[in-house]
């Protein structure tokens, strides 16, 4: 009979990590858990998955701002990040802006200053005006326009945005 | 996705060296994914295992001292930009921060993972080779430190080890009484790859002459370095507008002598000397502010 041992071959390597990896975390005041791909990005399970389609996919490499969320209270691209990166994070998407009340100052001062058109923008230059003025209530011009800047626009034009966004700002803090 | 690609977050700075040690070639370090992420979806990665390190509490310090200041691999850019200490310390690579991606990358974009993937035009080295930067690796091996310089070997190549990772970076706190600035060309301000970018630090004497000179120039050459040639051109003399443009015409053609002839050298070796002489001016005519 012949002895196989000799011939096992290389040992099976430990994996460590896995496929499908286990997340709990909190998305507009919901605490959520589900199962992720390893490569699976944020975008995919919060849009495809959650349903949360006010998170859109522009160009998927963190050129153009469309699919900004906010984590812990900071603006990120939902495509730049792993679904697994969520785990334990606070997350805000444009769903939960708005409350029984109606809608929140800032899609209000969009809409008011006409500074939506297509549309498909907007979520995004609401989640990272959102975060501005979360962080500083009365920016100054220049502020708005750098923390926009990772947001691209290709029908409205920036100007109207710009406009929106300060009056949300006055609107939120009138003491300024 | 799928297709036998893994993912595993380390808790502290052991965990992850073990995970290293286990399987470094087969493992990718996840520090802000910015890089990591546009490289997964382009089909980049198929199998193997993502190491996330972006908790370990390790390698999220600021630590500003007497002669150094040291930054672990996974501080961000917006929390190198807002950091009260640094702004003092490490004012180029502060400048550098700020040039970077966009609002939302900077949130998550690492300063280790930018030396990391070793880009010719990443933003952030030029700054920290003025800064007199060394790159701190560590494995279960033990720790190394290699000057910034010898640790970038190539475009997109660096001298860690597979089971290595960068922990941090320790740089030359900058002395009292120094003139500074950090310039990029680029199509646009925000999230864009430099074109050419240049970051200058130096110290005149009361004589109006400059003693310490550190000029680095990045997307200009193969990997961003120190111009040294320049630097002891612009040392030691009076500066005067004459010897400006005498130091910008010598950065042109080390560039040109380093990375050869290119497309775009009809432009660079113009735009490069601009740089320069843009960020010294103010240092010439006394209009300098930080």
């Amino acid at each position: 009979m012949l002895v196989f041992h000799e011939f096992s071959g290389p040992v099976e390597r430990i994996m460590t990590g896995k496929e499908r990896v286990s997340i709990r975390f909190v998305i507009n005041g919901r605490p959520v858990s589900m199962e992720v791909d390893a490569g699976e990005t944020a975008l995919h399970a919060i849009r495809g998955r959650l349903g949360f389609k006010g998170t859109k996919e522009g160009c998927g490499m963190g050129e153009c701002g469309a699919c900004t969320i906010v984590v812990d209270g900071r603006a990120v691209n939902a495509c730049l990040l792993l679904a697994a990166q969520l785990d334990g994070r606070d997350v805000l998407t444009v769903e939960g802006l708005d409350s029984p009340l109606g809608l929140h100052p800032l899609q209000e001062a969009l809409v008011e200053h006409h500074a939506v058109q297509c549309g498909f923008c907007t979520p995004g230059f609401l989640m990272s005006a959102y975060a501005l003025l979360k962080e500083n209530p009365s920016p100054s011009r220049e502020e708005v326009l750098r923390a926009l800047s990772g947001n691209l626009c290709r029908c409205t034009g920036y100007e109207q945005l710009l406009r929106a966004v300060e009056a949300a700002s006055q609107k939120m803090n009138p003491r300024r | 996705m799928g297709c036998g690609l893994r993912y595993v977050r380390a808790s502290s700075l052991e965990e992850a060296l073990a995970l290293m040690a286990e399987d470094g070639e087969g493992t990718r370090p996840l520090a802000g994914g910015t890089d990591l992420m546009v490289e997964l979806r382009r089909g980049g990665i198929s199998g193997g295992c993502i190491l996330d390190i972006s908790r370990v509490p390790e390698l999220r310090r600021i630590e500003v001292e007497e002669g150094e200041v040291r930054i672990g691999a996974c501080v961000t850019f917006s929390e190198i930009l807002e950091h009260k200490g640094l702004k003092e310390a490490a004012p180029v690579l502060q400048k550098a921060s700020g040039t970077i991606g966009s609002p939302q990358i900077r949130n998550v974009a690492t300063l280790g993972g930018n030396v990391a993937n070793s880009s010719p035009a990443a933003d952030s080295i030029p700054a920290l080779l003025v800064h007199e930067s060394k790159v701190v690796l560590a494995s279960l091996e033990g720790w190394r430190e290699l000057p910034l310089e010898s640790f970038l070997v190539g475009p997109y190549r660096n001298a860690r080890r597979p089971q290595e990772l960068i922990v941090g970076l320790v740089l030359q706190r900058m002395g009292a009484g120094c003139y500074w600035d950090f310039l990029k060309v680029a199509r646009r301000k925000a999230l864009a790859i430099a074109r050419l970018n240049l970051a200058l630090l130096v110290r005149k004497d009361s004589e109006g002459r400059l003693g310490l000179v550190r000029v680095a120039l990045g997307a200009a050459t193969p990997t961003p370095r120190r111009m040294e040639s320049v630097e002891r051109m612009l040392s030691g003399r009076p500066l005067s507008e004459g010897l400006l443009w005498e130091a910008a015409g010598l950065l042109a053609h080390e560039m040109v002598g380093q990375a050869g002839v290119r497309a775009s050298t009809a432009y660079k070796s113009v735009a490069v000397q601009g740089l320069l002489v843009r960020s010294l001016l103010p240092v010439l005519n006394g209009s300098w502010k930080g």
